[in-house]
């Protein structure tokens, strides 16, 4: 690969669009706002410009723009919906669960849903509970769909050029307080595979499991537990759903205890399934309990202080990783 | 005025697919044909008459009492049949059922058990076709009570805006499960909701096969000049209840004996018989049809049940799911 340039996550997105559009004429975007206005985050600016005729700005309808993606998709080609809030996909939550998710299924492969759903979620820049919302665990009881959670540049320009690619349907949740971070990006199109995470800090005492915003807070807290002479090893799932088990299990069969962060509320959420796995599967590498540092079983609130208070924080996972150490 | 040919092949369609309604309703109160199942028996016209103004390459969308309409797309109808009594010989390997029957080789994409889902999804079929430039309609069955989904004005105010080939087939058979539509809707005519989203609505009387096809006809050819989606409001009835063994204490007796006394089948023999046609020529295809469909049916019944190996295959394109 070329060497990298230093590109914002939202611009990786941005240029991963462009390079699978210029080689690839069966995709094809639409979504509220996405063409003439490049989207409300400008993820889709410039395309517009080159292919008017596979860009569409539509209706406030969600259902209707992942029901055509269905659609479309079924006959061979591979839309690119952008949902402009994740929060949003509540409206059109049938078109994924009901219908992409089983398209394949249904069609017995005849036919495939490679729909790749874009939506920015996560918290942290105070819009409150209708534009906050961590989404993947509202998806992940629904076999056929795939969830996928990128977390720098890099990743987010390989997965999603792996998403468009894939012939499942991808929700494609990118993180909007992520959108202005910067990092190396190669120039040329490449894939990062879907399903396989990655370990991001190699450690002995500890496994942590994060996404997205929850990563930089985990590598923080390992720094300040590197002091105390606790090992941490850092796990980035990228893909939610469905993900990666030997990762996790290999990892926990050396250190022996797991932690998982999760941006998302604790109740059924994603850390639960995981949890659950590992207890269930590899009880006897455990040294400790299983712990979860998760937001809190709340609607997201607009305050800033109340905002991080129900996030959680770097000190959160400080003191679950010192916990699970007791063990 | 349809030719007498043309009449003579839907009268053909419509008889088999009444049988095949009639064979689905036995052994579906005997027990054989697993889960519930809506019958279509007294909606002959508007399946059969939508069906024969379609090429195999136009794009159909199916209802939930879509049984007659799903058996005349193309597919030989006896895997029609062994799909809906859940066979490994049917058309979906009885991944699907009633509900669910698709071939993508002659353009039936199926239905989806979600009122209303399937009035988006053909928005994507239409629009693949103005992508791709190819001639290709898009037929969508609704019902009555689908108009009180969200999709189907985000779907008709979408293709009315872009000019999507989309039929609305709107085959209003009264009936919501037991909700009148008079009772769920403002309107004393449905089609008005098209008029609504600008979109071209007509009133068809959906029991007669004549006035069907040539309302669909003329949609069709609209669709195909890129003049946009027209919708058809078919006035039918259902005769059974909302599923078999549904007895539709709901409805007055007089109401679904004034129905019957118009039915579809019938007045297509009527009309034939009236234009001179012998009548030994319409006995002939009620005995072949019979037979027809009782060739599906042994085939059905002597057709094995899939093996559970292959149960969770096609969850993913790329991967499997874990097995117990």
């Amino acid at each position: 690969m070329s060497r990298g340039k230093k590109l914002s996550y939202g611009m990786a997105i941005n240029e991963a669009l462009h390079q699978i559009m210029e080689q690839d004429e069966r995709v094809f975007v639409l979504g509220e706002d996405v063409a003439k206005m490049g989207g409300d985050f400008g993820i889709t600016k410039g395309i517009w410009a080159k292919w008017p005729e596979r860009i569409k700005d539509t209706a406030l309808s969600e259902s209707a723009i992942l029901g055509l993606s269905c659609g479309a998709a079924v006959c061979g080609l591979k839309p690119v919906p952008e949902i402009m809030f994740a929060d949003f996909l509540g409206v059109g939550f049938d078109q994924i669960t009901n219908n992409a998710a089983k398209l394949n299924y249904m069609y017995q492969g005849k036919a495939h849903c490679g729909i790749t759903v874009r939506a920015p979620q996560g918290g942290g820049i105070r819009c409150a509970y209708h534009h906050s919302a961590c989404v993947e665990s509202w998806f992940m009881n629904t076999p056929g769909l795939v969830i996928v959670c990128p977390t720098t540049p890099y990743e987010a320009k390989g997965m999603l050029i792996s998403a468009i690619k894939s012939d499942n349907p991808v929700l494609f949740l990118e993180h909007k307080a992520l959108y202005n971070v910067k990092g190396e990006v190669p120039e040329e199109m490449y894939e990062i595979p879907l399903y396989e995470a990655e370990i991001e800090r190699e450690g002995s005492d500890v496994t942590i499991v994060a996404t997205q915003i929850m990563l930089e807070k985990a590598h923080k807290a390992a720094a300040q537990l590197e002091k105390d002479g606790v090992s941490c090893e850092i796990i980035d799932l990228r893909t939610v759903f469905p993900y990666d088990k030997d990762a996790i299990q290999k990892s926990v069969a050396k250190t022996g205890r797991l932690v998982i962060a999760q941006e998302g509320v604790k109740c059924g959420g994603w850390a639960a399934e995981i949890s659950a796995m590992i207890n269930e599967d590899v009880f006897e590498y455990l040294r400790g309990p299983v712990k979860r540092v998760t937001g809190l079983d709340s609607p997201m609130p607009f305050s800033p202080g109340l905002e991080d208070y129900v996030m959680p924080q770097q000190d959160d996972l400080v003191k679950a990783i010192r916990e699970v150490m007791e063990y | 005025m349809l030719s007498n040919e043309r009449l003579l092949k839907l009268y053909r369609d419509m008889v088999m697919i009444r049988r095949f309604e009639e064979v689905i309703e036995t052994y579906a109160a005997n027990g054989t044909v697993p889960g519930f199942v809506h019958l279509s028996i007294g909606q002959e016209a508007c399946q059969a008459g939508v069906v024969d103004c379609l090429k195999k390459t136009d794009y159909k969308f199916p209802d939930h009492r879509g049984h007659g309409a799903i058996a005349l797309c193309g597919t030989d109808p006896k895997l029609v049949m062994a799909e809906i009594f859940g066979k490994a010989t049917g058309v979906n390997h009885g991944r699907g059922g009633s509900m669910h029957v698709n071939d993508l080789d002659c353009g039936n994409m199926g239905f989806n058990g979600i009122q209303g889902s399937t009035m988006v999804t053909c928005l994507g079929t239409a629009f693949n076709a103005v992508y791709n430039h190819t001639d290709a309609v898009t037929a969508v069955f609704m019902g009555d009570g689908t108009l009180g989904e969200g999709t189907c004005h985000e779907s008709m105010n979408m293709s009315a805006t872009w000019k999507l080939p989309i039929i609305y087939c709107l085959v209003n058979n009264q009936y919501a499960i037991s909700t009148k539509y008079t009772e769920a809707h403002p309107q004393q005519r449905l089609k008005t909701w098209g008029e609504g989203y600008e979109v071209p609505s007509f009133y068809v009387d959906g029991n007669d096969i004549e006035a069907v096809v040539e309302a669909v006809e003329s949609a069709v050819e609209r669709a195909r000049k890129g003049e946009g989606p027209t919708l058809l409001e078919f006035d039918t009835y259902r005769w059974q209840g909302h599923f078999a063994g549904d007895p539709a204490a709901y409805r007055p007796d007089e109401e679904v004996q004034a129905w019957k006394d118009r039915d579809p089948v019938k007045l297509c023999r009527k009309t034939m018989l009236d234009r001179g046609i012998a009548e030994g020529d319409i006995v002939k295809i009620e005995e072949e049809e019979e037979a027809h469909v009782q060739e599906m049916l042994k085939f059905s019944l002597e057709s094995p049940f899939p093996g559970i190996e292959t149960a969770t295959t096609y969850t993913y394109a790329d991967r499997e799911v874990e097995t117990r």
